[in-house]
């Protein structure tokens, strides 16, 4: 080479080193800031702490995670394949399978798996300190939730959107697919059980509240007869509009709690208010859906995009301080919210926002029909949790900004603080947390709320939370009670829209069941068999909630684990799934990423089921504190009166006990026949067989992005 | 400046399909591209039928979480 040509090579050569070095540079200082504020947050042991270090140590971790271990498992693990025809390019159909955009199909997805898991699970593992539940909603949904989400999305793109029962009948084995698909209607069941018990805890003797989330019903009803017959399918437009009434109803709602014959009719107890959402659920199940369910879904959607950009948003420009400390005296198990101890407990309450075994059913589901190219399923998979993961901090933030006393207060039933606001008082001060009964009082004026004691669920505290960081963005305490009631209303519609959309869904499983006993019962257009099968889903997760409404420890104590362990036994189930596919596909060597959170997750929901069935703590094992009902009966320290209340009681306990034992024995069974597939694909007694769509080129140029032509 | 105005443009287009899309407003549309670039045989639906029918497919699955 002429010295000519080397001066000539020279300054590219040296322009894409030093790019190269500027990039290297730019992460090692995320990586070390992120470090840096887990640090701070892990070792902070002064007055408080502010919140943006929650922020800064989140968003570091998460961009780390995304760059390096994403990347990893799209190129080393999965091998994205961008030259491979996506199921929605070789089955565009302009319905079911559409090629779409890749941040659009991003917020789809979102839109699909942001519940109120991540924002319930965090509040209620709060009790435990904001460390424990910060660290776990970060690292699980790196290492974990993530990571499902990812590849169940990947090898659904592989076969054609298959749903994840179908992958585990075909890669597992035909009884591991009936079990996945068994155990996917039991945990829904549960699920929404529990999170209607979550809106009966927020709504129960609030005017106020129930007013609002009354109105969202005739406002859906008005958008659905707009966007079928006035201008169909215009959505944003009809939305707008539900969107600007339900804010209204939400401002009006104060007019109702002021007035005292208004208030009458919308102060409900727990049973009153459990029935009108069973009612409810009934009819959206079984009415056609353009009526009442899409809309109330549609505005739904565009409220729980406007809050959750609203708490981001108020969070940096607030930056509250976090009042709660890093860890409580209740990670011995005593927590007054939810008893268990911090294992396994931090981690089957934090559920969702960590890793959700329900992702794997959207993930396998609507996203895959529409992903336009396989590298697109890192950023829609991986990304979009590790948003949800973000939501779930910003909802630990929140719950940790008030005062510990208020949040204990707010979440904890009267049995174990005391029935009187001063014994409730006193006992929280006791635990180190100093409260008067004038400042709950107090509070629950400044919120337009007769109460604020014992409405465990997660719920008002985080609206109580929200509401607080609102109003310092804007209003003041002025206006602190409209935020508090925007916050709750906020939370209910999100609830009420996994109801209604789960109760539906859950009937035509219900049908596709009973249609294997009798034809008819599966045509899920015949009025008698949708009836009947919305009954039977309704009946299902309204047994739950009755039993959590009547229940004198809250409902939340027994329930929310048996959801948490519910939840990650699903995740559990799509870690068995993807592992057994990714041996399949060969990929032995890196087996460890979907192995190593699927064993912490059977050790976790396994360490928790055990001790819900048999601890001998009445208020963490169920079998002890039907024992220990029974024993009262015996003693005849029971009441005539109460007697039958209490042999209720007994019986729920146990049929909670026998639920988690089955579901337990359920992902036993599965995993068993896991393992002996993995054997025999290892000691290469079986060919592996893998059920992926054969490979077809695709037709699109390199920089096709889902846009029409002609469009831009 | 004229060319950041047009890119300002560009994005503001852009950033209004994406949020049409996302919320299903422009469904019906791509449906008719589509059936257009198909030729298909059958009767095209009507926009009010295509959005019941749309419905009826979406909510039929498990499309909300927890």
């Amino acid at each position: 080479m002429r010295a000519a040509q080397i001066v000539a090579i020279l300054p590219c050569f040296w322009v894409s080193r030093v790019k190269r070095l500027g990039r290297i540079l730019v992460w090692v200082t995320v990586a070390l800031l992120g470090a840096g504020a887990l640090g701070k947050i892990a070792l902070d042991r002064g007055e408080s702490l502010n919140a943006i270090w929650f922020v800064i140590a989140a968003v570091c971790c998460y961009l780390v995670a995304y760059r390096l271990y994403s990347a990893f498992l799209a190129a080393r693990l999965l091998a994205l394949d961008d030259t491979r025809a996506t199921p929605s390019e070789r089955n565009d159909d302009g319905r079911d399978f559409v090629p779409t955009n890749k941040w659009v199909l991003f917020g789809h997805h979102f839109a699909a798996i942001a519940g109120p898991g991540p924002l319930v699970g965090p509040t209620l593992a709060a009790q435990f300190g904001y460390l424990p539940g910060t660290l776990w909603l970060i690292a699980g949904a790196a290492f974990a939730g993530c990571v499902q989400d990812f590849i169940i999305l990947f090898c659904s793109i592989r076969r054609d959107g298959k749903s994840i029962g179908q992958m585990a009948r075909e890669e597992v084995s035909k009884r591991g697919g009936f079990i996945a698909q068994l155990a996917v209607l039991a945990i829904m069941v549960i699920l929404l059980g529990v999170v209607a018990l979550v809106v009966v805890n927020a709504l129960k003797a609030s005017p106020w509240a129930t007013f609002t989330l009354a109105m969202t019903i005739p406002i859906a009803l008005l958008v659905g007869v707009y966007l079928r017959f006035v201008r169909p399918g215009r959505v944003l437009e009809g939305s707008l509009m539900g969107v600007g009434l339900i804010l209204f109803v939400v401002f009006a709602g104060q007019w109702v709690a002021d007035s005292p014959s208004w208030a009458r009719v919308f102060t409900l107890g727990g049973v009153p208010l459990a029935f009108a959402i069973m009612v409810y659920a009934f009819a959206a199940s079984a009415l056609p859906v353009w009526l009442l369910l899409a809309p109330r879904d549609y505005l739904s959607a565009f409220i729980k995009a406007g809050a959750i950009f609203a708490l981001a948003a108020g969070i940096l420009f607030v930056r509250p301080h976090v009042l709660m400390p890093p860890l409580t005296r209740f990670i011995d198990g005593s927590g007054p919210v939810f008893a268990g101890k911090i294992f396994p407990f931090c981690f089957i309450t934090i559920a969702c926002g960590a890793i959700s075994g329900f992702h794997s059913l959207i993930s396998s589901g609507t996203t895959p029909k529409m992903i336009l190219r396989e590298s697109h399923a890192r950023f829609i998979g991986y990304g979009a949790m590790l948003l949800e993961s973000f939501v779930g901090v910003m909802a630990m933030v929140a719950a940790c900004a008030m005062t510990p006393g208020v949040y204990f207060a707010i979440n904890s039933p009267p049995s174990i603080v005391g029935a009187t606001p001063d014994a409730a008082a006193a006992t929280i001060s006791g635990w180190g947390f100093p409260l008067t009964a004038q400042t709950m009082a107090g509070l629950a004026h400044a919120v337009g709320e007769q109460t604020l004691w014992n409405r465990a669920g997660g719920a008002p505290s985080l609206a109580v939370g929200m509401a607080q960081i609102f109003s310092n963005t804007i209003g003041g305490e002025r206006l602190l009670s409209i935020w508090y009631h925007f916050a709750i209303m906020f939370e209910a519609l999100f609830i009420l829209t996994v109801l209604d959309a789960g109760t539906r869904v859950g009937r035509f499983m219900v049908q596709e069941l009973g249609g294997r006993v009798w034809k008819p019962f599966g045509r899920t257009g015949w009025m008698p068999s949708v009836l009947l099968s919305s009954a039977i889903i309704v009946g299902m997760w309204g047994y739950f909630l009755y039993q959590g409404v009547v229940d004198p420890l809250g409902g939340i104590n027994s329930l929310w684990p048996l959801f948490g362990i519910s939840n990650q036994l699903l995740a559990a189930v799509a870690l068995v799934v993807a592992t057994t596919i990714l041996l399949k596909m060969g990929r032995t060597h890196w087996i460890w990423v979907t192995l190593l959170p699927m064993a912490w997750l059977v050790i976790i929901t396994m360490t928790a089921s055990y001790q819900k069935i048999v601890d001998a703590n009445p208020r963490i094992g169920f079998l002890a504190n039907a024992n220990a009902l029974a024993a009262q009966i015996a003693a005849g320290k029971i009441p005539g009166d109460k007697l039958v209340d209490t042999q209720r009681l007994i019986f729920n306990q146990r049929l909670d006990a026998g639920v988690t034992a089955v579901l337990a024995s359920m992902v036993v069974v599965l995993i068993v026949e896991a393992l002996v597939q993995w054997y025999a694909i290892l000691s290469s007694r079986r060919a592996p067989m893998l059920h992926e769509s054969p490979y077809v080129p695709t037709q699109w140029a390199e920089g096709y992005s889902g846009v029409a032509q002609g469009d831009d | 400046m004229h060319d950041a105005a047009k890119n300002i443009r560009r994005l503001a287009r852009r950033f209004w399909r994406g949020v049409r899309e996302w919320c299903g407003d422009a469904a019906y549309e791509r449906y008719l591209r589509c059936s257009a670039a198909q030729g298909e045989g059958c009767r095209r639906l009507t926009a009010e039928e295509f959005y019941v029918q749309q419905l009826n497919r979406r909510y039929s699955r498990p499309n909300r979480c927890c």
